[in-house]
């Protein structure tokens, strides 16, 4: 496998925009500012940078609730983000669709669907799209350990499989369900199992090694968009942060946070950075610091923005059609 | 006692994406472990200690047994802290070699077998394969694994246990012991470490077998194709491959995959002989998974050694023990010790 020395750095200030929003997102949700619930992907940015960078123009992208960090690298500016977890209307979502339904469908991003581990069967009409107007393009959809147990991922799973569909599904396994450990709530350790149950390959990876991830995420792509058919990649990773901000997380263990600290991904990057010569600690410093300014600004935006106007509550709700504006 | 070591990890790697590997899910892993327990209950064996695994394999396939045969085989868990890697294996085995084990059963591929291989000092392994592209471990049916440790732990005196004690490859970075492999060293172009398993021929630069089999996958394939050497050969061999040789040769890289590899030359390397590699930076794939990384500011050197662990020799344990009388009924009564050693022994019973 080759990533050049180039492609790293930017892996690696992906890798830190998406720990400096969310790390910010925590503050401002603490300090209320805020509305709603957000899930943050701190501790999960390798798979995020790592998919991200198998994904080509075109490819159509099912996000779940944590992936802020995808979001921002398939092409939502970090002001919109910022201004539509605020509810601005200058969000890239009009501030409506939040920190679960923000999306940019023209870039691929399809957001979240309301209801965790349904979008996998949905995500066929798109894969199914793909191979019909041959575009060479893929479908991916991303859930969690806990959506996986959800009646839809297999049905969406047997469909593609069916239908020989250029989608892939990738498991993201962070420990828990919620607050339900993933060790309770499958009769399987590795959900890529589940895989073989409809004739299609499964794998496991480290989702904590963004170049496991570039790995895996590559040949599962390739194997798609060259007619190959679906396939099931599963990461395992940690989320530092609780299920929703505010989350006291009495289910988990202080051991077992410290322990998956010590495998943050970011630190890992770096320590390979470092080995190989690719850049210094001079160099790193300032790409963070890049990145903290690219989260500033986005503050900045988001906090000098406007809400929505009272009747754009009304919009968006029905497509136009003649008689009616 | 009986020790088992069963991990929970193997058989998912990235070859089922780039291959036609089999996912080889822990519930089948279960099922063995069951069979095995069966067996060796069944012979009025009752110390058996395992590693515990955050699957619960082994909680799993005691609760299995209570429920189907309606058995308690009394497994215990072996007294480590587990942390969900390859570190499990290496404390477990050195752990029941500390507690004086008869044998250790594997399920896993090269990989946990190596693992073990590290800390297992001479207690023998009796290995059954669970993950890809193995050479190390047998794809062995449960029933046969506990047979065998059944025969371990009733023949102290090893009148009818055949054990090969095995070689292996012995890593130095920098003149500093590293790490050790099982069947192969292979010295690759990857920079990364990623997804660990080895399937990209072009990559390799360097390759060190102890066993190089014709009949299997992977890197001991690749020498098996132009010099097969046994596991009793008292020598191994070296390769180095890439552009500019002369001869290629088809090989079976992964499951159902066969490509050409090309040579530019390869020779024996003698019992406890030193190669220092010649690549200048690069990755250390050890039992073809990727493990250490090199730069050029370092030094790898591998060396060819006779320690490697000891392995229960099944087909020919079986046989000599049936030879000899071992799966005969025995009352006991008016028989020698000898005479009385037998697969099912009651006063054995440890309650």
């Amino acid at each position: 496998m080759k990533v050049s020395n180039d492609d790293l750095i930017k892996l690696y200030g992906n890798m830190w925009l998406i720990r400096m929003f969310e790390q910010r997102a925590a503050d401002l949700f603490a300090k209320g500012v805020l509305p709603g619930f957000i899930h943050l992907g701190v501790g999960q940015e390798a798979f995020m940078a790592g998919t991200h960078y198998s994904i080509k123009p075109g490819d159509s992208i099912g996000t779940s609730h944590r992936e802020h960090g995808l979001l921002l690298l398939l092409g939502i500016t970090p002001g919109a983000l910022m201004a539509e977890l605020y509810g601005k209307a200058t969000g890239s979502n009009k501030g409506k669709g939040g920190s679960m339904h923000a999306c940019l469908p023209e870039k691929g991003a399809l957001g979240c669907n309301g209801i965790l581990g349904s979008a996998q069967t949905i995500i066929n009409g798109y894969g199914f799209a793909h191979k019909v107007r041959k575009t060479g393009n893929i479908a991916v959809t991303i859930f969690g350990d806990g959506a996986a147990n959800r009646g839809d991922v297999h049905e969406g799973m047997n469909l593609a499989s069916v239908m020989n569909l250029p989608v892939v599904f990738i498991i993201v396994d962070n420990g828990y369900g919620i607050s339900m450990s993933s060790k309770n709530s499958s009769v399987v350790t590795d959900l890529s199992a589940r895989a073989a149950g409809y004739g299609m390959p499964g794998v496991t990876a480290d989702g904590n090694d963004v170049l496991a991830v570039i790995e895996a995420t590559s040949e599962a792509f390739k194997r798609a968009r060259e007619g190959g058919g679906p396939s099931v990649v599963e990461f395992k990773t940690y989320r530092h942060r609780g299920h929703f901000e505010g989350d006291p997380t009495p289910y988990r263990s202080k051991e077992e946070l410290e322990m998956w600290m010590k495998k943050d991904p970011i630190l890992r990057l770096e320590k390979i950075l470092l080995d190989r010569n690719v850049i210094n600690e001079k160099q790193m410093k300032d790409i963070k610091a890049e990145q903290l300014a690219i989260v500033d600004d986005a503050q900045k935006f988001a906090e000098v923005s406007p809400y929505p106007e009272g009747p754009e509550g009304y919009g968006d709700v029905f497509y136009k059609y003649e008689g009616r504006d | 006692m009986i020790g088992i070591i069963a991990n929970p990890s193997s058989g998912k790697d990235i070859r089922r994406l780039v291959a036609q590997g089999t996912v080889f899910d822990n519930m089948e892993k279960v099922n063995i472990v069951q069979r095995i327990l069966s067996v060796i209950y069944a012979s009025g064996l009752r110390d058996i200690h395992m590693m515990p695994d955050a699957f619960h394999i082994s909680e799993r396939a005691s609760l299995n047994l209570k429920r189907s045969l309606k058995i308690d085989v009394y497994v215990k868990l072996l007294d480590i802290k587990f942390s969900d890697d390859q570190n499990d294996s290496t404390q477990a085995a050195e752990l029941l070699c500390k507690m004086g084990a008869s044998c250790i059963i594997t399920l896993g591929g090269d990989g946990t077998n190596r693992a073990v291989a590290k800390a297992c000092g001479d207690v023998p392994l009796i290995t059954i394969s669970t993950g890809t592209n193995n050479v190390f471990p047998l794809m062995l049916e449960g029933t046969m694994a506990g047979m065998a440790a059944v025969v371990a732990e009733r023949d102290r005196e090893r009148q009818y246990l055949v054990i090969n004690r095995r070689k292996r490859i012995n890593i130095y970075k920098n003149s500093k012991f590293i790490d050790i492999a099982l069947i192969d060293v292979a010295i690759t172009k990857d920079m990364f470490i990623g997804a660990r398993a080895l399937y990209h021929p072009e990559a390799l630069h360097e390759l060190a077998v102890t066993v190089a089999k014709p009949d299997c996958l992977g890197m001991s394939a690749i020498a098996g194709s132009v010099y097969p050497v046994g596991e009793n050969d008292p020598h191994g061999l070296y390769l180095e491959m890439g552009e500019g040789g002369e001869l290629e040769t088809w090989v079976p890289m992964a499951p159902g995959m066969m490509q050409l590899i090309r040579f530019k030359h390869y020779r024996k390397i003698k019992i406890n002989e030193r190669i220092v590699v010649k690549a200048d930076e690069g990755m250390v794939a050890l039992d073809g998974e990727r493990e250490v990384p090199f730069t050029k500011n370092d030094n790898i050197e591998i060396e060819l050694s006779p320690f490697g662990p000891n392995v229960v020799n099944i087909h020919k344990s079986l046989t000599a023990a049936s030879r000899g009388g071992f799966f005969i009924e025995k009352d006991g009564q008016g028989l020698t010790k000898a005479e009385s050693y037998s697969f099912y022994m009651n006063n054995n019973k440890e309650e």
